[in-house]
Parts: structure tokens; C-alpha cells; sequence
């Protein structure tokens, strides 16, 4: 039987770091609305509706960090089959802030230390003025943004989802599905285990 | 499609209007051809899942589908019988002539209590996002016409929500549009309007769905998916995969026209699929059967596996070949989320 590390009574939190993988505009400002793509109509997030640049987010006592919103650069992920190397450790739970176009359910693969791989579903709602359809939480509701204007009556919903990471194991790095719809804007873990980090990107794979 | 041409107008009188505004019924999964059905039905006191989501099959008609949101595979000017299958329920295309007043028709029924859906140009209605934007061809329910006022009451369930009325000119423009080619719309735009319109035609009194009936719908669709199409009509599980495989070899061979067509063809079978698994699930329980919900959730996976293809598609038409491995990796998974629904609804019949 594996040995469990020592636990603690605190809840770990660790932000997985997204910036060198984003690869989407979804959030504009109203100056320019036009430089957003989330979706093939090229609607976006309203940036006027959402955290400032570089604060962190609480949604659902998680702690979030987003990335810049409302530049012209990238701010979201869209999946693609990144792998993303995560600061080693016991968690519980993947925590997301994403949305789809359309409704969404794909799978992440979770690489554990020893070579094993859990693959997990993520189900995200559609951002276009939908209710969750996978009991997701409300985090963030803004106007729309069409390219050429600003719409009232059609709300941009991002959502907070968590993925399940069962096998009691370190976790060293999520594989996000091969799905253009889905869009992750930042994604935190969450253990009731101390996480006993090694530091951030333990390693790289393409 | 096939249109029956309505016939001359003889006296009219407006104005013209429903006793209240129809209440608006919306799912984020629908497009505007359920939208709009479902809420007349619910207007005339019928359940819409119980007619719209009975039926569950596939179908796809080969050099068919048209660049319209309210697109479904159905040669027939009755879209009754493949929207629903099960149940009396006609919906059926009609389209105004030319030099004919397309109000007229819709004051007579609005008059003897029915309603109207029409087919619009969103570019030309003001409460739609892409007024005066984009071209895309919609569909509307009309309650109510003032000819002397110049005005015309629409509902529309899509966000932004609208009810009310919209200046008869501008419905005009909308409905006799000729939806040209729209470079930001590749999907619902290059279709012409025409001055189309459904009329939904119900048998009085309408049939409850009961668990002997829905039983016996469950069966005939898994019998509809094990049976093999033609030529002309592919259907069922070999016409799943025979669209499949033909979406990636068109991808393949840089086709862009079946990729564009792949997001709206897959929207009337995304549909089709949410609203059986929908139904599914409320019967479930309501009738209190486990197994019905977890069948539901089974053919709710069809529908979410549809938004991977359609969105590849929908985002990769410009450079087709590109997006050939996703498309042939989603469909794939679309397959066996057809097979694996099916097993679980056929294994309703044997419980």
C-alpha cells in the first residue's frame, strides 16, 4: 500500500499557471470589441464587467488568478491537447474558470508521478446566455460584445467548474482535451492533503 | 424544400391580435425552428417535449441543406412527420407569392386563433444583435398585424428575448429578404427569405404521451437507427457513420462547402438529440425510472458530442484539411456516442 503523505487540516491552493498557453481572445473592452474571437461569430466578454489586470479571484472560496483581460493578447486557453506541467502534489480537485461554445463535455488527462493517467471529464455550459448544464457556478456574467457593438439582453456567462482528481496520487500535469470549444481562463487545484509542492513545472512535454 | 403556395387572399381585416403575447420558450441547445414550434404548441396547450422529443433517429440528405438556422433534413413540405414523428402534428412550409400581400394570409390566422411563424432576415429587425449587421435567415412567431398603424407583433425566444411589435416595413424587408451571401454568417446566410412561413397544424384533441406510448416510440426509434437508408437518404447508425465519413473526406480533400454545411446540418440533430434526452429525463422522473434518466444522460452525450464537430467545422471550413484529424477524431467519438445511446434506450424495451 502507498504511503500517504502527512496531512493537514488546511485546504491547499495552487494556481496552475496558464500564461504560457494562452491562445484566445475572449475578453475585450469596449473600445475594441472587435479584436475578441471566443466563439465563430467573434463575440467576447465584456473586460469592463470582470477583475482588473493581475488581481486574484475568489469564485466558491477558491482562489483564482486570472490572466490580463481586455488587451488585444490572448487571455483564455483554448483546448487543444496542451499539456501543462502543475506544481507537484496530493489534490482533490481541479477547479476551473471557463465557458464553451456550445455545450462541452471532453476529457482531461491527469498525469500522476508514477507514469499513470486518470482521464476525467470537464463539462462546460455555453457562454451565450445559457443556464449551467453541468452544475456549474455562476462566476462572472458580462454584456456581450459583437464585433461591431455592445449587446444588452444577451449575457457572456463564465463558469466555475472542478474536475475530480480520484487516484491518490502526486499530480504532476493536466492534459486539456483536443476541443476548440472548450476555453479554460484560469484553473487552480485544490487538496485537502498537504501538496508538498516541488516547484512549479516539474516538466515539459509538447 | 418544398413549398406550397398559399392561395389568393379574399377579404382580410386587421388589425389582428393574439389575446396575450406568447410566452416565450427557450433551451440554449435549440435553434430557432424548435424554439418557435414549441412555443405555438405550448401556446395551444401542449407539452413541446412530448411531440418534438418522442422521436429520435438521424437523418442526412446528401446536396440538401440550405444556409438557414431553421435547416432539417426533410424533403417533405411537412416537417411534421420528421420533427415528430410520433404524433399528429403537422408544421408545414408555405410561401407567399409575389405580388401577393403576406399579411393577409397571416390576419386570417391570427384572426381564427392561430399564429404565424415566419421566416425572417435578422439583418432588418431591430431587436435582433445582427440588425443591420449581418444576414442570417431566422425564424419569428407573428401574433398580431396593424395594417393602419404599420405595425407588426412578433415573438422571438432567442436572446435577446423580444416581444412585441416592430414596424411592418421592417418585418417586410425581413421576410421577403433575399438573405444575401454574408461574409460574417457562413452558416444561415446566401438563402433567400422568399416570404416563407410554418404553420403548425395540430389533431384536436392532442394525445397524451403516456408510459405505453413513449414505450412504444422508444422502439420504433431503435428500429429507425437499425434500419439502413438509401442513396438519397442516409439514416439510422450506418447513416451516422456514412456522414462522418464523408465529413472527413471532404475535409480531406479541402472541400469547404461540407464543413460549412456540417454546422448547421448538425444543429438539426444536436437538437434532435437534447430534446429526446430532455424528455427522457423529465419522464424519468416524473414516472420515477432510474433507468429512463440514465438512458436520458446516455443521448445527452450525442448532443454535447455534436458541438466538438459542429464548432471544428464551423471555425476550420476556411482551410479544410487543417481540421481533418479533429473531425475524424469527434466524429468518431459522435459514433460511439450514437452506439452507446442506442444500447441504452434499446435495453429500455427489454427491462
Amino acid at each position: 500500500m502507498q504511503q500517504m503523505p502527512n496531512r493537514s487540516a488546511a485546504m491547499t491552493q495552487r494556481p496552475v499557471d496558464l500564461r504560457p498557453y494562452l491562445n484566445n481572445v475572449g475578453v475585450t473592452t469596449i473600445a475594441d470589441t472587435g479584436s475578441g474571437h471566443f466563439n465563430v461569430w467573434r463575440n467576447s466578454f465584456a473586460a469592463e464587467d470582470l477583475p482588473d489586470a493581475g488581481d486574484r479571484t475568489v469564485v466558491e472560496a477558491i482562489t483564482f488568478q486570472l490572466p490580463d483581460l481586455g488587451s488585444p493578447e490572448p487571455d483564455n486557453v483554448r483546448c487543444d491537447r496542451q499539456y501543462i506541467p502543475v506544481p507537484s502534489g496530493y489534490y482533490d480537485w481541479l477547479y476551473v474558470l471557463g465557458a464553451a461554445e456550445r455545450r462541452v463535455e471532453d476529457l482531461v488527462g491527469l498525469h500522476f508521478a508514477d507514469g499513470t493517467v486518470d482521464f476525467e471529464p470537464l463539462r462546460l455550459t455555453d457562454f451565450w446566455a445559457a443556464p449551467p448544464a453541468f452544475g456549474e457556478t455562476l462566476a462572472f456574467q458580462t454584456l456581450m460584445h459583437y464585433p461591431q457593438h455592445v449587446q444588452f439582453g444577451v449575457p457572456a456567462r463564465m463558469w466555475c467548474q472542478r474536475v475530480p482528481v480520484v487516484r491518490r496520487a502526486r499530480l504532476t500535469g493536466l492534459r486539456l482535451p483536443a476541443n476548440t470549444a472548450a476555453h479554460v481562463f484560469a484553473a487552480t487545484l485544490v487538496g485537502g492533503l498537504s501538496a508538498e509542492s516541488d516547484g512549479v513545472g516539474a516538466e515539459e512535454e509538447i | 424544400m418544398n413549398i406550397r403556395i398559399a392561395e389568393s387572399p379574399n377579404h382580410r381585416v386587421d388589425p389582428v391580435q393574439a389575446r396575450r403575447a406568447p410566452r416565450r420558450w427557450y433551451r440554449d441547445p435549440l435553434g430557432c425552428l424548435h424554439l418557435t414550434i414549441a412555443t405555438v404548441l405550448a401556446e395551444r396547450g401542449v407539452e413541446p417535449l412530448d411531440p418534438l422529443g418522442a422521436g429520435w433517429g438521424f437523418q442526412y440528405l446528401p446536396d440538401h441543406v440550405r444556409a438557414e438556422e431553421f435547416y432539417y433534413p426533410s424533403a417533405e413540405c411537412d416537417l411534421g412527420p420528421a420533427l415528430a414523428p410520433h404524433h399528429p402534428l403537422g408544421a408545414v412550409w408555405s410561401a407567399t407569392p409575389d405580388g401577393e400581400d403576406p399579411l393577409s394570409t397571416f390576419i386570417d390566422t391570427i384572426a381564427a386563433g392561430g399564429l404565424v411563424i415566419a421566416a425572417v432576415d435578422k439583418h432588418h429587425l431591430p431587436f435582433r444583435p445582427a440588425y443591420h449587421d449581418v444576414h442570417a435567415a431566422h425564424l419569428v412567431v407573428v401574433y398580431g398585424v396593424d395594417r393602419a398603424r404599420g405595425l407588426v407583433w412578433v415573438s422571438d425566444s432567442q436572446p435577446p428575448a423580444f416581444s412585441g411589435a416592430v414596424r411592418v416595413e421592417d418585418f417586410l424587408a425581413a421576410h421577403a429578404s433575399a438573405n444575401p451571401a454574408d461574409e460574417q454568417d457562413a452558416f444561415f446566410s446566401d438563402s433567400t427569405i422568399a416570404r416563407r412561413y410554418l404553420t403548425v397544424e395540430l389533431a384536436e384533441p392532442f394525445p397524451e404521451l403516456d408510459e405505453s406510448g413513449l414505450a412504444a416510440a422508444l422502439r420504433a426509434n431503435v428500429a429507425g437507427f437499425l434500419a439502413t437508408g438509401d442513396e438519397k437518404t442516409w439514416t439510422g447508425l450506418s447513416g451516422v457513420r456514412r456522414y462522418v465519413d464523408s465529413l472527413v473526406d471532404a475535409s480531406s480533400a479541402g472541400e469547404q462547402t461540407p464543413l460549412r454545411q456540417a454546422y448547421t446540418f448538425g444543429w438539426s440533430m444536436q437538437a434532435t438529440a437534447y430534446l429526446h434526452s430532455e424528455l427522457l429525463r423529465l419522464r424519468g422522473v416524473q414516472w420515477q425510472r432510474p433507468s429512463l434518466r440514465e438512458a436520458a444522460r446516455s443521448v445527452q452525450a450525442v448532443a454535447t458530442a455534436w458541438t466538438p464537430v459542429r464548432v471544428t467545422a464551423a471555425h476550420g471550413w476556411p482551410d479544410p484539411r487543417a481540421g481533418a484529424d479533429a473531425l475524424s477524431r469527434h466524429g468518431t467519438r459522435l459514433v460511439s456516442r450514437y452506439e452507446e445511446a442506442l444500447d441504452a434506450v434499446a435495453a429500455l424495451g427489454e427491462s
